[in-house]
């Protein structure tokens, strides 16, 4: 800007005069001012006809139910795990720098590499968990059993690739979750048009793969190296707001994406045999359904294993507290990636490892301030006043150690409680800490007494006593503390670092492992491998009791009632007093966590042998013996009957009008007042309020109703809590509704989002109508949730952890134990674990069945019995399908090949998987290939332990002897006994003539399987005799899992070969039968014998039927044979018209020869002069043209 | 591959196990079935009811040792399938039979339709009219399709049996749905049914006569149906007895029987189980007996017999509906 001019003028703004947008203007204006709005005739719009109106009437109504879709019983209860959005996309698209703005845009952090899943607070109410897809197809199948949502990058400068189509079909075998294309590279096109077309085609040919309006983003370009801030705000924008609606396979099975990956197999193991079987640990949100106890799993890629132990964690990513106000707050932001060695806190079932930044705390001992100088900004934190505590030191260490000895074992720690077991284990810790320093010599600045440690101690749990009395969040606040222990034992290492550096080393090694740990397995320096394991050594060899703890869930104060602990006892005889009884209880007894231990023992031991001792519901037998009156409980050979009151001697006398009074009210004849009354303590005690319950059931069973009065005692007590049952249910009801308003509301939000906005007030309006089947099933299935989750509040948590498992959306560490080394060995984090439950019955191997349709972008047909890969459910192996289509009656006939553009069944062996799960089959997995990889997609349509498939057999047989109608065959069977198995089945000859099987021929008569046979008619020696029949096809029991996880990932899986490719290999030609040849056909004519009438017959017969045409002579009759001997004068004329002849034949062939060539110098004439006149027909036609062009032209200046 | 078995002990609950590993699809053991008894090993019961499994199920295997005190069970694919015949043999009746079977027929890849033979009205087992008039109706609550039916071809009593009955399962198509069923509301109307045997009709008389004289102090509407078979279709033993059935106003049934027959000293011999004789009750006390049982089952409350109690609490394993059960 120039600075010498005042006043710059700037050109003023000239509204549109013409053009759709002063149009606009103008019309606005008028409906501004009211004025001069058309009107539309209404008439013009009115049905003429009834039909007609009646017809769209029932076509809109129509369109409508079409829309709607029955309610999906959504059985998770609780704050769901975080979204899975999937990025993929080819090599070279953009994927990682994806995924890393995404990072960026919510966390503000840099991410450098993207490896595993990534998982970030993206909202107040949601998760969003980011995985990079693999290249490879194994990696990509899984992504899509895992993915809540596919962003399928695509490169806009080059088009579609094979692989974004390939991840579509695998998404749409697996249940098709959301899918949203993202275009990259836009930046490569200079010209603008150009660009346009080529978003337009390409999102016209997206569309058609998925439906039409399915999103896709764009990505215009990078700025330093990252996409542009508003796109990818746009973008997060997208996926804030999306509607996930639950799969049906993902909702039946429980799965687990692995974040976390750990190799906790005892070194010593390790050192001894570098390739024994490893112990794993693996870290995961539950997602899908409850994890129930007992459910064995299936990693993909290595195999089905069963889980030793399973432990709920505290969840490290949590959402924000509910708290009114608007978006997230910079802190809660929070983001955990451990794969990808980020966050700063790392939890564990029994420690919590920090990752703090030195330059960031400082907790040694300052000189003259209280440790006020770190951190003047909050609060003191709990953890920092016990460091300081701990650096508060006045006695040597000497004393310390003496009394720090008696103090802790004074004070037996109880097995039970987690918590206790943790605060012990890092006392341990410190302990050994000290005493290492003091074997040392040193002056320790962190001498720290006993006193304090118990102080210490103290606190701590007076600290989580407070904290349990909120209950809800105990385990993460169990960790919490734990944390802060963990904590001040870094400090007290801090100090120590700080003083003398040649300790350091040690110390490190000591204690310094716990907390700078690595969590990434594979890419570790050795050292620090090598001290992650020991850690975990430490860990297990420390507490042989800690497995035991495994099934308990996050709250572990409940579990542990039988603790020593002062604090703890108000709390367990509240909880006590709290307790309900539920009917399980009643049965089975009170749930002890003993008993779940000792089945968690055996569950440990199953996999190792035959033997394994789990028990769903270990009756109370043996262990108390208190049933005296239910003796059949503890007689484990007690008769099976169901009929309990058989033999039960009548308690009354039923003749006695007294007695039949007692129960008048029961009947309708009764009191109906009474009655409802009645009626209303009986739900009470059916109800959850387990108090009334308890009352009830004594007055019922302690005291027969012996009176009037007690009854009406009772009566008024029971009106009040009929009144109390009423609320619950109008609880209950709130509940269900006020969560079906939220499913709807949710419903239509992303409805706007999306292109089709336009149906939603429609929704809206006749949602009423058409809606009331549909709301009053939605209602029906609230409220059974609602109640549901009533019936499971008052169980206790063993209990309930028994019945439900663990629930969706928790944090789930599982160890397994003998998982073959090579899965720690080849262990990359940027091909994600799953996890997935495995059903009831899914272990089970059988014969499937399958509707399968070859893909039609694959170029060959399949082969039966050639192997393919298919991927069901969670698991991928390789089989043998035999193909087979189905006959109309019924029968599954043998295809060789697939048909090329029709379903048809395949049966192969393998891992049973439910009706309707979606299958894909390849046929090669690896990585360079051009072509479509997806070789088929099927549906399992049922599983059998039995094939059904048959093929076409022909028995072929030769008469050799042959009476009227009956004829004896030869060459069919091959023993008497196969003519058994076949008799009485049809057979035909060539020629059509039907019969049957009777019976083989005897021993000795004619060949071993010869059959007398009867026919409709006599058949001919010359005749072949077919057997049609059909015989069984086995389907080969075969199945090979693919482990791609045990084996370096950049190799293809290799399994079995087809045998095509093994002759490839070895240079085999294709085996040939020669009789499977074609070969011409050669039919010699028949020749037919005279027929030859005796001479006396033909004497006998009538003229007409004597045989007239009398044969040709076969030898030459004399008279032909005779030679002629000529006279000279018929010599002479004989010559002449032989000369005469050749004459006339030289002339006949002279005048063709000429009239050839005349024909050819016409037709050569004539070709020319169609050229001349063609040529003069265009040259004709072009004047013509120019001539009217010029009229045209001439017409149309004339007209303007 | 291995498979893992569940390792249970003794003979108790014997049907409710193999129900429940076959539904479950869990492979079980069972070890120590009697081995302190007289006559250790499995009874001619359980092993009829392991080859009715067998039928109705594709490869299941049952592996029994040669005592009998041992048995590996490794559940199938429950199939179903048509016009089968089972002979129940004559230790138990037909209803020890039918508990299991109807559930497992619920559960099957197509519709069930047997044929089973032996007794039909036994004491130990609920008669056949109590799946008629009471389990149907209350399996009828968890959303049993249409098509669940019980034919009488002839009745059997104990000791001889000869009894026939033509059972009809539907399949469920989606899941039974839960039940929440606390009202047990007021009884309004009895039903029931009076059979003989072998025995004169007159009986069917006498047991009526006398159930009514209690039930109608209570009740005007009390309808007691005539069950008499003509001779060939009534077995080989004579016995006779009485069904009874409350219907409430909630649509609750409510349940009880009782019976008479004549065993022959022979017979009771070799059936270990009959270990007390009966002497053949007179129709005048069976009819009172029924009749008390069925009060007794209505005083004690709840919205199912203590019969059906079980049928109930295991149908709802997978339901948690909410019932309310007499004690």
């Amino acid at each position: 800007m120039a600075v010498g001019s005042e006043e710059q003028t700037h050109k003023t703004h000239r509204s549109r005069q013409s053009g759709p947008s002063a149009r606009k203007k103008e019309k606005s204006d008028k409906q501004k001012r009211g004025i001069a709005n058309e009107k539309h005739n209404p008439k013009a719009f009115a049905f003429r006809s009834s039909v007609k109106a009646k017809r769209l009437q029932s076509h809109a109504s129509e369109k409508e139910q079409r829309r709607l879709h029955l309610p999906v019983i959504d059985r998770s209860t609780g704050e769901p795990a975080p979204y899975v959005v999937v990025v993929h996309g080819p090599p070279k698209v953009g994927k990682s720098l994806l995924i890393k703005s995404l990072v960026k845009h919510y966390t503000k952090h840099n991410l450098s590499d993207v490896r595993g899943p990534i998982t970030i607070v993206s909202g107040k109410q949601r998760r969003v968990q980011f995985v990079e897809c693999p290249n490879d197809v194994n990696g990509m199948i899984d992504a899509a059993k895992f993915a809540d949502l596919a962003l399928l990058l695509i490169d806009g400068s080059y088009g579609f690739e094979m692989e974004t189509f390939e991840f579509l079909n695998i998404l749409q075998v697996h249940g098709f979750p959301r899918v949203m294309g993202v275009l990259t590279h836009l930046d490569k096109f200079k010209d603008v048009k150009k660009l346009r077309k080529t978003k337009q085609r390409l999102k016209h040919r997206f569309w058609t793969e998925i439906y039409d309006g399915a999103k896709l983003f764009y990505l215009s370009g990078l700025i330093h190296g990252k996409y542009p801030k508003r796109e990818i705000h746009n973008l997060a924008r997208f996926i804030s707001v999306m509607k996930f609606h639950p799969l049906s396979w993902r909702t039946s099975h429980p799965y687990i994406l692995v974040d976390r990956f750990e190799d906790v197999t005892p070194p010593e193991r390790v050192h001894a045999d570098n390739k024994c079987d490893r112990n794993i640990t693996l870290y995961g949100y539950l997602r899908g359904c409850n994890l129930k106890k007992g459910t064995k799993v299936h990693i993909a890629g290595v195999g089905d294993c069963q889980l030793d132990s399973v432990t709920a964690l505290a969840d490290p990513c949590p959402l924000p507290s509910v708290a009114k106000k608007k978006g997230l707050r910079e802190k809660e932001k929070l983001f955990y990636a451990p794969m990808s060695d980020l966050g700063d806190l790392l939890y564990d079932k029994d420690a919590v490892y920090i990752n703090i930044n030195d330059h960031m705390v400082q907790f040694s001992k300052v000189d003259g301030d209280d440790g006020a100088a770190t951190n003047k900004g909050r609060g003191r934190d709990v953890g920092e006043d016990l460091v300081k505590t701990l650096q508060k030191t006045k006695y040597s260490i000497n004393e310390k150690l003496e009394q720090s000895f008696i103090n802790l074992f004074s004070r037996k720690p109880s097995i039970s409680s987690e918590v206790q077991f943790n605060s012990n284990n890092t006392m341990k810790n410190e302990s050994e800490n000290f005493y290492f320093q003091s074997e040392n010599g040193e002056e320790s600045t962190s001498s720290l007494e006993g006193d304090d440690v118990e102080q210490a101690n103290g606190t701590e749990a007076s600290n989580k006593e407070t904290m349990q009395d909120g209950s809800e969040t105990e385990g993460n606040e169990s960790d919490e503390s734990d944390d802060e222990s963990n904590k001040s034992s870094e400090g007290d290492e801090g100090s120590a670092k700080a003083l003398n550096s040649d300790v350091k080393e040690v110390t490190e090694f000591q204690n310094g492992r716990l907390r700078r740990r690595a969590v990434f397995a594979s890419d570790e320096g050795q050292g620090s491998d090598k001290d992650d394991v020991d850690s975990d050594l430490s860990v297990d060899s420390d507490d042989p009791e800690e497995t035991e703890n495994d099934w308990k869930s996050e709250d572990q104060t409940d579990d542990g009632m039988g603790n020593a602990s002062k604090w703890k006892e108000t709390l367990v005889s509240r909880a006590v007093s709290r307790q309900t009884t539920n009917l399980m209880q009643l049965v089975y007894g009170k749930h002890s966590s003993k008993s779940i231990n000792t089945v968690q023992e055996s569950l440990g031991s199953g996999d190792s042998d035959d033997s394994e001792d789990e028990e769903f519901f270990k009756p109370k037998e043996s262990s108390d013996k208190k049933s005296s009156e239910r003796m059949d409980v503890d007689n484990f050979n007690a008769e099976d009957c169901s009929k309990i009151g058989a033999d039960q001697v009548l308690r009354d006398d039923w003749s006695n009008q007294d007695i039949i009074e007692t129960i008048r009210d029961r009947f309708v004849t009764g009191d109906w007042a009474k009655a409802a009354r009645r009626g209303q303590e009986v739900e009470g005690s059916g109800d959850e309020d387990a108090a009334i319950y308890g009352d009830f059931e004594d007055l019922e069973t302690g005291e027969e109703y012996d009176g009037q009065e007690t009854l009406n005692l009772e009566g008024d007590a029971k009106v009040s809590k009929g009144s109390d049952l009423a609320d619950e249910e109008r609880r209950l009801k709130k509940l269900a509704l006020r969560a079906k308003f939220d499913a709807q509301y949710d419903e239509s939000e992303p409805m706007d989002e999306e292109t089709d906005g336009k149906k939603d007030p429609q929704f809206h309006r006749n949602g009423g109508q058409d809606g009331g089947f549909l709301d009053k099933l939605k209602e029906e299935i609230e409220l059974q949730k609602q109640r549901n989750l009533a019936e499971l509040k008052d169980l206790d948590d063993v209990t309930r952890l028994e019945m439900e498992g663990f629930r969706t959306g928790s944090y789930l560490r599982l160890e397994v134990h003998g998982i073959q080394y090579e899965m720690v060995e080849h262990f990359d984090p940027c091909h994600p674990i799953l996890v997935g439950g495995i059903g009831l019955g899914e272990e089970n191997v059988g014969y499937m069945q399958v509707r399968l349709k070859r893909h039609r972008w694959y170029k060959k047909v399949l082969k039966t019995r050639d192997p393919v890969i298919v991927s069901i459910g969670w698991r991928r192996y390789q089989t043998m399908p035999v193909y087979a289509i189905e006959d109309r009656n019924g029968r599954h006939r043998m295809l060789k090949y697939t048909p090329e553009h029709m379903h048809c069944v395949a049966m192969f062996w393998g891992p049973l998987a439910p009706p309707n799960a979606g299958v894909v089959a390849f046929q090669n997995l690896s990585e360079n290939q051009d072509l479509f990889r997806i070789t088929a997609t099927a549906v399992v349509s049922e599983f059998n332990h039995a094939a059904r498939i048959v093929k076409k057999i022909k028995l072929v047989g030769y008469p050799y002897k042959i009476f009227k109608n009956t004829a004896f065959i030869k060459d069919m069977f091959t023993s008497a006994l196969e003519v058994a198995r076949f008799e009485g089945a049809s057979i035909r000859t060539v020629s059509g003539i039907r019969g049957q099987v009777k019976k083989a021929v005897k021993a000795g008569q004619g060949k071993d399987g010869s059959a007398r046979c009867t026919f409709e008619d006599k058949i001919l020696m010359s005749d072949i005799v077919f057997l049609r029949a059909w015989t069984q096809v086995d389907v080969p029991r075969f199945f090979n899992p693919v482990t791609s996880a045990l084996q370096p990932r950049d190799r293809a899986w290799k399994g079995m070969k087809t045998v095509g490719e093994l002759r490839k290999e070895h240079n085999l030609p294709v085996a040939l039968n020669k009789d499977s040849l074609y070969k011409p056909i050669e039919r010699k004519p028949k020749k037919f014998n005279p027929l030859k009438i005796p001479t006396a017959l033909q004497a006998a017969l009538p003229f007409a039927s004597k045989p007239k045409d009398t044969p040709k002579q076969k030898r030459q009759s004399l008279e032909s044979l005779r030679a002629v001997v000529m006279e000279p004068h018929e010599r002479k004329v004989h010559a002449l018209v032989q000369h005469l002849q050749l004459i006339r034949s030289e002339k006949i062939k002279r005048r063709k020869l000429k009239n050839e060539e005349k024909r050819k110098a016409f037709e050569a004439k004539k070709a020319k002069d169609e050229q001349l006149s063609q040529k003069r027909q265009r040259e004709d036609r072009k004047q013509r043209y120019l001539k009217e062009d010029k009229q045209k032209k001439q017409t149309r200046q004339r007209l303007e | 591959m291995k498979t893992s078995f569940l390792r249970l002990k003794g003979s108790q609950q014997f049907r409710l196990r193999l129900l429940l590993s076959t539904v479950s699809v869990t492979p079980i053991v069972i070890e120590e079935i009697r081995v302190d008894d007289s006559s250790p090993g499995l009874k001619p019961h359980e092993v009829s009811f392991l080859r009715l499994i067998e039928e109705i199920s594709d490869d299941c295997s049952v592996e029994i040792n040669e005592t009998g005190t041992k048995l590996r069970y490794k559940p199938g694919i429950l199939v179903g399938g048509r016009n089968l015949v089972h002979e129940c043999g004559l230790s138990r009746s037909i209803g020890y039979f039918l508990e299991p079977l109807i559930v497992l027929g619920l559960f099957g890849k197509k519709a069930l339709s047997i044929t089973l033979k032996g007794i039909t009205n036994g004491h130990k087992d609920p008669c056949i009219d109590t799946f008629q008039t009471t389990t149907f109706h209350i399996l009828k609550h968890f959303g049993v399709p249409a098509g669940l039916e019980l034919k009488i071809i002839s009745r059997g009593s104990p000791p001889e049996g000869g009894g026939e009955v033509c059972l009809k399962v539907p399949i469920i198509q989606n899941s039974l749905s839960a039940v929440n069923l606390v009202d047990e509301g007021m009884v309004k109307r009895i039903r029931g049914i009076a059979y003989t045997t072998r025995v004169s009709p007159e009986m069917v008389h006498r047991m009526r006569y006398a159930a009514r004289g209690i039930l109608n102090r209570l009740l005007p509407d009390v309808n007691i149906r005539d069950g008499h078979l003509s001779a060939p279709l009534s077995g080989r033993s004579p016995g006779y007895g009485i069904s009874l059935v409350a219907e409430t106003t909630s649509g609750c049934f409510i349940f009880a029987e009782a019976s008479a027959c004549f065993s022959r000293d022979g017979d009771a011999e070799d059936m270990e189980t009959s270990d007390e004789k009966l002497a053949p009750m007179l129709p005048e006390d069976i009819g009172i007996q029924a009749a008390s049982l069925l009060l007794e089952e209505i005083k004690q409350g709840g919205v199912v017999d203590s019969t059906h109690q079980v049928k109930w609490v295991m149908t709802h394993g997978l339901l948690n509906g909410h019932i309310l059960l007499g004690h």
